[in-house]
């Protein structure tokens, strides 16, 4: 794994932590500690389906359980950024930046994310009208240079 | 670049008792007074010169906090070196370490894997675990020991060396060829680890 965000689970994980999940749920009561867990699979699984339930259990323990605040953000980041919904990521690493700004494994996932976005094309547009203009300022300056040249 | 082989290293012990920053110091050379709790885990990896050959790790710094411990424990499948590291200034520290051992022993596929034992922060004035203790669990474990300081440098790059030097010499532990030749149920992500090369962060340009 060069990339947490290329990172799959195996599907005997999800398998197991998906059984206590939802033994617990049966019962009425699900721990912090067995939705987490699941959560964790869900969001690191290959189908975008699995995904966004993993993101919705997430929030729910964000907003239920402010202890596990930073792991939750975390998770929400990979989460959404493997759906490719790049911003939301963005959101949620920004969130936790505010909390702790030089958390070093938080700031290697905002690169991996904006790479991402890169290869993708989405920031790549912004990068090509960069690039245009810079082309026809040169282009501009030429001409200008000749223009001088010619008088 | 080529490489003789990959190596997957595994850092496990109590929270707090600095794995990652022993891998920041391998790595960069760094040192985080206040670093933070690792979320999950974490993933670096370096190039090293063995006899001549290169090898590449790739190092996985699991997180020692309580709730991540049924979480982690599916990172230790195919790993071929573990470094077991516990503080010197906390004696529990060293204590569980008995956990950890055997959570090895249950989740770690290859039976040769290669342990070292690391009593960390020895340049602390209150350290309390006298050398002997460590060095005493690792033979009763049969693994390798010393001791570190993650603040000052000392006996990090031994630690990663010696880990290293041992797994090659270990036959039928490794193979060569690129990277993830040592996965034999090739699946999905494996395959991609396979394709994609690039290594994060820090040292690796491949
Ligand atoms: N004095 C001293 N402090 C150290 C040393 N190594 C780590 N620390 C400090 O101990 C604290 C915890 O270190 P970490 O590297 O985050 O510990 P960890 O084992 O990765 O912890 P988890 O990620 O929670 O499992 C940090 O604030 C470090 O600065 C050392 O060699 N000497
Ligand atoms: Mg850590």
């Amino acid at each position: 794994m060069e990339d947490v965000l290329d990172e799959i689970v195996s599907s005997e994980d999800l398998q197991k932590f998906e059984k206590v999940f939802h033994e617990q749920l049966h019962r009425g009561t699900v721990t912090h500690k067995a939705q987490f867990e699941y959560a964790w699979c869900l969001v690191r699984s290959k189908y975008p389906t699995d995904i966004r339930k993993g993101i919705l259990l997430l929030k729910e323990l964000f907003n239920s359980h402010p202890e596990g605040k930073r792991d939750y953000l975390f998770y929400l980041a990979i989460g959404n950024a493997r759906i490719k919904e790049y911003n939301k990521a963005l959101h949620y690493v920004k969130s936790f930046l505010e909390i702790e700004p030089a958390n070093q494994q938080v700031l290697t996932l905002e690169r991996q994310i904006t790479k991402r976005m890169e290869k993708e094309g989405l920031i790549g547009i912004a990068h090509w009208a960069l690039l245009m203009n810079a082309l026809l300022g040169v282009h501009y300056l030429f001409a200008k240079k000749k223009q001088i040249k010619e008088d | 670049m080529d490489y003789v082989t990959t190596l997957k290293i595994l850092v496990i012990g109590e929270s707090g008792v600095g794995k990652s920053s022993i891998i920041l110091a391998f790595t960069t050379g760094d040192y985080n007074a206040s670093f933070p709790a690792t979320i999950g885990v974490d993933y670096k990896c370096k190039v090293m010169d063995v006899n001549g050959m290169k090898v590449k790790l790739g190092i996985w710094d699991t997180a020692g906090q309580e709730r991540y411990r049924t979480l982690t424990s599916s990172f230790y499948r195919d790993a071929h070196g573990a470094i077991l590291v516990y503080d010197v200034s906390e004696p529990r520290t060293l204590t569980k370490l008995n956990e950890w051992a055997e959570e090895l022993q249950v989740y770690s596929t290859k039976k040769n894997i290669v342990c070292l034992v690391v009593g960390n922060k020895i340049d602390k004035q209150n350290r309390v675990v006298p050398r002997e203790h460590g060095k005493a669990f690792a033979q009763k474990h049969r693994m390798l020991f010393i001791e570190s300081s993650a603040k000052t440098q000392e006996g990090i790059n031994l630690a990663f060396e010696e880990l290293v030097q041992k797994i090659i010499e270990t036959p039928g532990l490794w193979e060569t060829g690129g990277s993830s030749s040592n996965i034999r149920i090739t699946n999905d992500s494996e395959r991609r680890q396979q394709e994609q090369s690039s290594c994060y962060d820090y040292t690796c340009t491949i």
